[in-house]
């Protein structure tokens, strides 16, 4: 159907039911305006900074003077003090006598930046010029009333113009995509972007992609070779960052809570307690206490349970075919039970408002293993086999930018006394290859 | 004449596609006159459906220009041929879908467009039956 330009139209997230054009008009009309402002802002500084001091530097004519007199000139700002050195001069153009206070370029020009507050500074420049001594000066051939004793660039200028460009910048790069979006199709911006990429998934009209396309690599999974089987899985996210997330998390709040706790604890001690302030720590601390707890629990997982491997036959998996899975538990404490599940999650990214949200969905569960897991000695690890067998109907692992259907081996552990524990291990599907024998 | 609007054939006439298959058809609009038309793309794609935001891969396209002579007819067959590939399968999961189709969009002078599109499988995933605990 022919799509005219639409005022209203549903929106969630990034997803809209039609062509938006009036909004492509307003984000154009706002990265415009962007663009406008910072080259306004830009040439305006361009005029009124850095021209005067390439003028002065490559135009001024050079000369002669006699010092007459110098001081420190003062200005009001707000309750600041502001100084600036200035020197009276004489010299000679074209026969006619000129006197002027002056110093640099921007003292010529009375510009606002021209002072500072450091008085000191301002009397050390002065402290170089003699009343009656003769100096080196330069004067504006146009104008030669406009004369400087000293020439150069200020640093700072330079770093000023920075921001009008980053103005100019996102201005710039903002119209560029939103025009590029109102004169270019979502299939053809999706062409070009994947051609861009150097995926070469896409190799021109109508050829095919290459192998497997949105399925994960598999090479971070087979990079390990297994002691039992062919491949040792790599363990999803490591205990390890997790006790550090747990520390840092811990460490940084009780430290914050603490500098406030000891303030509190202190007036209570002297005899002149705060109420307000004890009443308001309170939740605070109980956080505080929170966050010790999930801690220590990170920590006794870490060091009481050892490390578990997971070994397997082949990888990447195919639907319908079967496999091996080696188990082993070790650490000083083997647990009182031991499960091994296969799962799928789907997992969806979408946004509500300003926040990101994540939601996961598992879809598919088979337990491999379940067993007692005290079966040796302590120094001995628990280590068990089972059989996989990959469900015919298996979606393969799918990976896009805001979905994606994963695949894992999942260990639960149970220790007497202990928190529960459970380890990811993401292993790739495949689709079934009826060429290939994956048994 | 009748409303604009794009018609899609696929060869074979079938919902399913193996993967790595060949999938060819053609297209025609209908209520649209030739000089109307600026550009016709063509894409086989895959979008995603469910919960989270969509994306969106073009597999195959194909761009017909009217000033650069490449663009015929409206009413007359237009055919399209692709190699599909081995992934991502069509599915049909509990927060998330995959879907493909061919997707023929028809730039008019005037910022008008007529677009159609038509839904095709690409492989054909039984019914995934949970393990019972």
């Amino acid at each position: 159907m022919p799509r005219g330009l639409r005022i209203y139209e549903k929106k969630r997230g990034h997803r809209r039911t039609g062509p938006s054009k009036l909004g492509a008009a307003g984000e154009a009309a706002f990265f415009a305006v962007l663009l406008a402002a910072g080259a306004g802002v830009l040439a305006g500084l361009l005029y009124g900074l850095v021209l005067p001091e390439w003028r002065a530097n490559h135009e001024f004519v050079e000369h002669t003077c006699v010092v007459l007199d110098k001081r420190v000139a003062e200005r009001e700002n707000h309750d600041d003090r502001l100084y600036r050195p200035e020197i009276k001069i004489r010299y000679t153009v074209d026969g006619r006598s000129l006197t002027a206070w002056t110093y640099d370029v921007a003292t010529t020009g009375n510009a606002a930046n021209s002072y500072s507050a450091e008085r000191e500074g301002a009397a050390a420049v002065l402290d170089r010029f003699t009343r009656g001594e003769q100096y080196r000066c330069w004067y504006d051939p146009t104008r030669p009333e406009r004369v400087v004793l000293v020439r150069g660039y200020r640093w700072w200028v330079w770093t000023i113009l920075a921001l009008p460009m980053l103005f100019m910048l996102i201005g710039a790069a903002g119209l560029v995509c939103r025009l590029v979006r109102w004169h270019i199709t979502a299939e053809r911006r999706a062409t070009i972007a994947r051609r861009a990429a150097g995926r070469q998934l896409l190799q021109g009209n109508g050829r095919a992609a290459p192998d497997y396309p949105t399925v994960p690599e598999v090479s971070s999974i087979t990079d390990s070779p297994g002691t039992k089987l062919r491949y040792r899985l790599p363990i999803g996210p490591s205990p390890g960052w997790a006790l550090f997330g747990a520390l840092l998390a811990c460490v940084g709040w009780n430290g914050t809570v603490g500098v406030f706790l000891v303030k509190a604890v202190n007036g209570h001690l002297a005899g002149e307690p705060d109420w307000a302030m004890t009443c308001f720590l309170v939740p605070f601390v109980l956080a505080g206490v929170f966050l010790i707890a999930v801690l220590a629990r990170r920590l006794l997982l870490t060091a009481g349970v050892g490390p578990t491997q997971v070994e397997l036959s082949d990888h990447p998996l195919h639907p319908g075919s079967r496999y091996e899975v080696f188990i082993s538990q070790s650490g000083r404490m083997p647990p009182d039970a031991l499960e091994l599940q296969l799962r799928c999650e789907e997992q969806a990214t979408y946004r509500e408002g300003t926040n990101t949200r994540t939601e996961t969905r598992e879809v598919y569960t088979q337990r491999l293993y379940c067993g007692n897991g005290r079966k040796g000695r302590r120094s001995i690890p628990f280590q068990a086999r089972c059989e996989l067998t990959m469900p015919a109907g298996a979606m393969h692992s799918f990976k896009s930018e805001h979905n994606s259907v994963t695949w894992r081996l999942v260990v639960q552990g149970r220790v007497a006394g202990w928190p529960d524990y459970r380890r990811d291990y993401p292993v790739i599907v495949c689709p079934a290859d009826p060429t290939d024998g994956h048994e | 004449m009748s409303k604009p609007a794009v018609v899609i054939r696929l060869d074979q006439d079938r919902q399913v596609y193996p993967p790595g298959g060949a999938l060819a058809g053609s297209f025609r609009l209908r209520g649209v006159r030739a000089r109307e038309v600026k550009a016709v793309e063509t894409s086989v794609l895959w979008y995603t459906e469910g919960k989270g935001e969509e994306d969106m891969a073009v597999h195959a396209f194909w761009r017909a220009c009217a000033e650069s002579g490449d663009w015929a007819a409206p009413n007359r067959a237009n055919p399209f041929q692709t190699t599909l590939p081995q992934t991502p399968l069509s599915y049909d999961g509990a927060i998330l879908k995959v879907r493909w189709c061919v997707r023929v969009r028809a730039l008019l002078h005037g910022g008008r467009e007529v677009v159609g599109q038509r839904g095709f499988q690409l492989g054909s995933l039984p019914a995934l039956e949970p393990t019972p605990p």
